[in-house]
Order: C-alpha cells, then structure tokens, then sequence
C-alpha cells in the first residue's frame, strides 16, 4: 500500500514534467509572449530587455532547459504583468479556488449522491423520472448561462445573496452551486446505475430474504458497494471540476486561478501561465491520487488488480 | 447536532440585510481591471486606478479639454522648452511636500529604460526635466512638441522621497500620492480600496470611501448595479442598456470615446491596391443601420476619416459616404474586380464593442454585392503576431484612439507608424510638418487636408466611434461618463 503510493508519487513529477514541456511549447507556438504583451508603443529597448528576461534570444531546447531548471528551484520568473513572482501572484489565488472548488465538489457530490440513491430507490417512479430528467436538463445546461440566471433570481428578485464577489459565506453560495451544477447531474446518473444494477446481485437477494429491511440492505450491502464507481467517476472530473472554475470565476468576480489564468494568457504572462497550469495539473494529479489510494482502502481488489 | 443547518441559515439571513455603516462608502464595478498598481503600464485601466492616488502636471477632463492640475501655468520659454509653475502647497498622502524634484523625478523614471514606462511615448520627444526652484520645472523637447501637454496629461506625478526610500516594487505596493484619495488597501484580481483625502488640493471629495471592484462579467456587473451592490459600472453591454435604463434604480450615461474603429485594407493585396476597389466597398457598406441594429445607436458613424468629432484635427467638410449597393458594384465592375477573390476580414472577439456582429454585418452587405466575404476571428494574441507580421490579410478590424488630438491617431497610417501597409508622400510629409509647429491653426490645417488624403484614398473603411457606456445608480450625482474611460469622482456625492 505504502509501496504503491510511493511508486504513484515517484510518477507525478513525470506526469507534471510533461504537463510543463506542452504548456511551454504550446506558449511558444501562439506567438512571439514580447510581440504580444508589449504595447503597440513599445520601444526596441523594452523588447530586448524582455526578450533576454524570457530567454528568448536562446535556442528552444535551452530555453526549455533554462525553464527546467528553474523549475526544479520552484521558480517560474517574474510576472510580466503584475508585481512579484509568478508563484507567488499564483499562490494569492489558490485560497480562492480551493474554497469554490471544494464547496462546489462537496456540494456537487453530496447532493448527487443522494439524488442518485432517491432515483435508484424510487426507481421508474414519479421521483427518479422528475430527478433524472432535472439531471438530463442540468448536464446540458452551460454554467455562465445557469449563473446568470441564478444571480438574477437570488441577488436581483430575492435580495437573499450577493450578485458576486469575494468576501464571506454568502458571496460563496452562488459560484459553488454554480460549479456544482456541472458535477452534480453526473453524480445522480452514475450513483443511480450504480445502485440499480448492484440491486440484482444475489447478495442483495440473500440479504432481502432473510428479512433486512431495504432500508438496511441499501446501507449495509449496496452502499458500500456502490462508491467505487462513483469515486473513480470523482477522479475523472476533478478536470472538469477546474475547468469549470475557470467559467464560474469569471461570472461571479471570483479572485482564484482559473481568471487570473485566462487573464494571463490574453497578456501572453508566460511565467504566470506556466505556474498556474503547474499548479492546476499538480491540483488534478494529487486529487486522482487521493482517488486512488481511497479507491483501494475500500476495496483491495482494485490494489492487486 | 440536529438544529445546526437552522443556525447557519439565520447566520446567513441575518447578513443578508445591508450593513448601515455611518461612512459613505462609493463601489464601483470595473471592467477591465489592472494586474498591479505600477505605474507606466500601457492600460488606461491602471491609470484609472493610479490618477485616484496621483495627479498629473496638466489634467484632462471627461470631455478630453485640458486644466491646469498639479502645475497651475505654464508657458513656452523657446519653441523647445515649456516652463511648468507647480501648484504650492500641496503635500503627499504622507505628509511631504510636493515640489519640482518630484517632477524631474517622475520624468526621469518615465523616461528610463529600465522602467518599461510603456505611457513615455506619450512624452517621447522630451529630452530632459529640469527644476528651475522648488516650484518651477523646464521641460526641454528635443524637436519642437506641440503634444507635450497631452502627452503629460497621461503621467502621473510620483514622490521621489518614496522611490528613494521604500524602491519601485513597494510603491506599486502602497502608492503615495498628491490625489483626491489616499490607498488603504489592494487586493489583486479583486478589489482596490481607498480613503477619501480630506485636504486634497482640488477639494476633498463628497464620500468617504471608494472601493473599486473588478467584475468581469457584463451581465453580472450590471446585476450589481441594479442590486445596488455598486453605484457606478463600466461598460455596459449594448444588449443590457435597456435592462439598466428599466429598472428603478440606475440609468446609463454615455459618452463618445476617442476610439475610430475601422476596417483597414493591405493594399499589397491585389486587388486592393486600387483604391477605386477600395472606394465601392464603402458605398456597399450601411453604417447608419449597423450603428442603429447592432450598437442601438450609441457612438457615431465616423464622416470619412479615422478622427472623431470634435477632435482636435477632425475634418468637419468630410461626410461618409452614403450606403449605395448598385453604386458599389457598378464601380467594382468598372474596375475590373473578380468578384471569386476572398476577402476574409480579420478581428478579435471582445477587443471592441461587438466587434465580432459588426464585422459579420459588413461581411453580409459585402455578400449582397457578390464580393466573397467571410470573417476570420482570432485570439487577441494571434492577432497582435499577426499585426506585427503585417500580415492581417485583405481586410481587418482595428481601433485607433487620439486622446483629443490628431496627432496620436494619425501616425498609425504613417510609414514610421507600421501599423498599416498604405503610405502616401504627401500625407507623411503633412504629419511631420503638423507635429513640427506649436501653431495650432497651422496644424488644424494640415491635419485637415490628411483626413482629406484618407478619404480620397480609402486606406481604410472608417465606420464607428466607439461610445463609452456607464451605469449610474439613481443615488449618485455629478458623475460623468469620460471619453478617456479614467474615472474621475471629486465632483461625485451620493445620496
């Protein structure tokens, strides 16, 4: 078990090493970062002195070499745009995103989990088809639109929230439903197939048959048996999960990584964009690993497997 | 256990009530908001959020006029040095004064190429600052400047004691200013606070607190208004003006910018080399429908030149041309054009106010001539590459703005301008000749008979000036909607 975390571990830095060497080639291929972030009245000085700053006077491969290295000390340069280190702008932000993407994932999961259950166990009945129809709706529903929407009926009918903003619990009420509208439809589809197929197991049977109640046979047998399938659908989406953060931060004026990362890449702010895809991918890599080692505590199978 | 959700819903309602706080506090909802507080980045954003804290020498009003500001006079001594009598009396939110070392500091570090001062081609003609006493400055041009005044209306004045002591990076940290409002606190990708300065030169202003919020959405920046979360926004979105002038609590304040957005040719690409071709593409475009349909009327149709009204140099004897289709084609035929060329128009998405609709509209009227128009969106940066390259193809969207004056939006169609691939003798010699003299009728003059050139010669389609769109809450007065997009608040008081 220790043994298997650790060779996961010993992996990440491949998986980030190749999540750096496409977000700098990617960046390198949109264009000229100098031609872009410069202004139309820039100065032959200003260019030199920002293309020797960027390493872009140096062939590719030691630029690239030049970016390992500095990687390797945790340093991605200067912010071209803002006042600071790149890592540092990146880590003022990470609060921020952290808190709306774990309130939208608990809330997303939390909910689906249990919409997905009521489905399964009112299945074909009134409640499954009004709940899973609500899910079919939502998953097609795009998230600027649903927030728009919710700001609307919340903040400009009700007076109940604030239209956006960072600041206490209620300015996090609208994003992370908004977030959690993306996850949320998923969860209920996916716990709800999970719990109808495991409800013709034989153990399930047995278990009814010798006289548990179904609420008892839900809990103790199907329950446990139904959350692999919606973890390793967890690990799929912590993906989604921050691209969708990236839309619910612009539409809510929330101060996380996803904005400043668009904003970054429309300035062509190389070191900031760089740190924040690293920090993205580590966020992505450490939650399926967490997915995983969870994954395995609860069945052991998938380990030997 | 059980009645905890309960606790934490009456938590929440009871926040929900706006907090009465004794000080007026004035939040606005920004578009675009700078990444730092440095000054000399090349974003009028920033320097929206820097003239709070600091003044300039001479100061622009919302109309684009100039007033004196931290200098009170000014005068030529010879036709390369303009003589600067600063305003006495005024301190620095820290208690120091202001003096002409302040002044000779801020033009020296603007000047620096160390400093990326990206404002300084605004002053790129001063060759040094000098200060004459502790209340007189020299500022000597290296040929004769008649923008400098302009050009100096877009650098604010810093403290050198503050420089000195505390470096570059800490002042972008916590400015020290002469300006109506003093810094309390920056946090960025969010929200800029600020105290109102109590002994400001030009009268303290009428609230006490301004807190200016970045809100990058337009649907929800207008929402905040209405909710009465901000008293002022920017950039309402054409679409949501009716929504903002419905609802009981805010209206829209427009204003014209000095943004011309038009549509530029590469006349290296055949046929656009002839500027018959050039001329029929004008007819064949309705600029007063699209001005109505897509920006419901706001802004301008601009008359045959790329100047707004009321600018200094714009043409008032120019007058678009009108929309005539079978004009169009019957020249376009009469040329000799092949009406198989493609003609992609290139433009960036969100750059300017419905960019995208309003290039898609003039490539439909091109369509109804037969002339095989299509539009090509591209990401801001490709854009730029593309614009360096001078390779943006046939036709392509671009705003020049002028601040007011001629001169900063005609030099995109000089030579030394590389921003467009048309050249003209004549027109290049009228621009030297108008920035060569201080003679502001001899300029008018000139600049006229170059908006006369770009008319005759169709370098571009000159379609819109870009308006300015603000929402105001109904509880505010003495706000203006500024041509320059910096907001300027002394004057604003609340109810």
């Amino acid at each position: 078990m220790i043994g298997y975390i650790l060779r996961r571990l010993a992996f990440l830095p491949l998986t980030l090493m190749i999540v750096a060497l496409a977000t700098f080639i990617v960046l390198r291929l949109t264009g000229n970062p100098v031609d872009i972030f410069l202004d139309i009245n820039r100065t032959p000085e200003q260019v030199a002195a920002l293309t020797q700053r960027l390493h872009l006077d140096q062939p590719l491969p030691i630029q690239f070499l030049i970016f390992l290295r500095d990687l390797l000390h945790g340093d991605f340069g200067e912010s071209l745009q803002f006042s600071g280190s790149a890592v540092a702008v990146v880590w003022q932000r990470v609060g921020a995103t952290l808190q709306l993407a774990g309130a939208g994932l608990g809330l997303g999961l939390v909910v689906g989990v249990l919409g997905g259950i009521a489905c399964a166990v009112r299945q074909d009945r009134a409640a499954d088809v009004l709940i899973s129809s609500i899910a079919v709706v939502g998953q097609s529903m795009p998230s600027f639109w649903l927030g728009i929407l919710l700001i609307e009926f919340f903040a400009l009918q009700l007076h109940w929230l604030p239209t956006s903003g960072y600041g206490d619990l209620r300015h996090l009420v609208l994003p992370a439903v908004t977030l959690a509208a993306i996850l949320l439809p998923n969860f209920v589809l996916i716990t709800r197939t999970a719990i109808i197929e495991l409800m013709g197991e034989q153990f399930v049977v047995t278990g009814r048959s010798k006289g548990l109640s179904r609420a008892r046979v839900l809990v103790t047998h199907i329950l446990p048996n139904a959350v692999n399938p919606v973890l390793s659908f967890l690990g799929i989406q912590i993906g989604s999960l921050m691209a969708g953060s990236i839309i619910t931060e612009t539409i809510y004026a929330w101060p996380g990584v996803g904005r400043l990362l668009i904003n970054s890449i429309s300035h062509r702010d190389v070191p900031v964009v760089e740190a924040s895809v690293f920090f993205i991918a580590t966020m992505i890599a450490l939650a399926n690993l967490m997915v995983d080692v969870l994954q395995m505590l609860i069945d052991p199978r998938v380990h030997r497997a | 256990m059980q009645r905890r959700p309960l606790l934490v819903l009456a938590a929440l309602l009871a926040f929900s009530g706006r907090s009465l706080a004794a000080d007026k506090t004035l939040t606005i909802g920004a578009a675009v908001f700078p990444d730092s507080l440095r000054s000399g980045t090349s974003s009028y954003a920033s320097l929206s959020l820097l003239e709070q804290t600091n003044d300039p020498l001479v100061a622009r009003d919302n109309k684009g006029d100039l007033h004196p500001a931290l200098a009170t006079s000014w005068e030529l001594v010879n036709p390369t040095t303009m003589r600067f009598h600063l305003r006495q009396g005024v301190k620095f939110s820290d208690g120091a004064d202001f003096t002409a070392a302040d002044v000779v500091f801020t033009i020296d570090h603007a000047m620096d190429p160390k400093s990326a001062y990206a404002f300084v081609s605004r002053i790129g003609l001063v060759e040094a600052a000098t200060a004459i006493d502790p209340y007189t400055v020299d500022i000597k041009t290296k040929t004769v400047f008649p923008t400098l005044l302009r050009g100096l209306s877009d650098i604010i004045i810093e403290p050198k004691h503050h420089y000195e002591k505390v470096g570059a990076d800490a002042v972008a940290g916590h400015p020290i200013g002469t300006g109506p409002f003093i810094f309390q606190e920056w946090v960025p990708g969010d929200h800029y606070t600020l105290t109102a300065n109590k002994t400001y030169w030009g009268g303290a202003p009428k609230f006490d607190k301004l807190v200016i919020r970045t809100i990058p959405d337009g649907a929800t920046r207008v929402a905040s208004l209405i909710a009465g979360e901000s008293q002022i926004i920017e950039e309402v979105p054409i679409d949501l003006i009716e929504q903002v002038n419905q609802s009981d609590s805010a209206k829209v304040d427009e204003v014209s910018t000095t943004v011309g957005l038009v549509l530029t040719f590469d006349p290296t690409i055949k046929p656009f080399d002839n500027p018959k071709i050039r001329e029929a593409f004008d007819y064949a475009i309705n600029k007063p429908l699209i001005l109505q349909q897509i920006l419901k009327g706001q802004g301008e149709v601009l008359q045959g030149q790329v100047l707004t009204k009321g600018v200094l140099g714009w043409n008032p004897d120019l007058q678009a041309r009108p929309y005539d289709p079978q004009k169009a084609k019957k020249m376009l035929q009469d040329a000799g054009y092949d009406f198989n060329t493609p003609v992609p128009i290139t433009t960036q998405n969100g750059k300017y106010v419905s960019d995208t609709d309003i290039c898609n509209a003039v490539a439909g009227m091109l369509n109804q001539i037969g002339v095989k128009a299509t539009v090509n969106i591209v990401e801001g940066g490709v854009f730029q590459q593309m614009s360096n390259a001078q390779k943006l193809g046939a036709l392509y969207m671009i705003g020049w703005y002028s601040v007011g004056d001629a001169d900063f939006a005609s030099v995109w169609y000089t030579k030394a301008g590389y921003r467009t691939k048309w050249q003209d003798p004549e027109y290049e010699k009228l621009f030297v000749a108008a920035r060569s003299t201080n003679d502001l009728a001899e300029r008018e003059k000139d600049y006229h008979r170059m908006m006369d050139i770009l008319f005759e010669q169709n370098p571009s389609l000159f379609l819109f000036g870009l308006p300015s769109l603000y929402g105001v809450s109904k509880d505010i007065t003495g706000f203006g909607a500024a041509a320059d997009k910096l907001l300027r608040l002394t004057q604003v008081d609340m109810k």
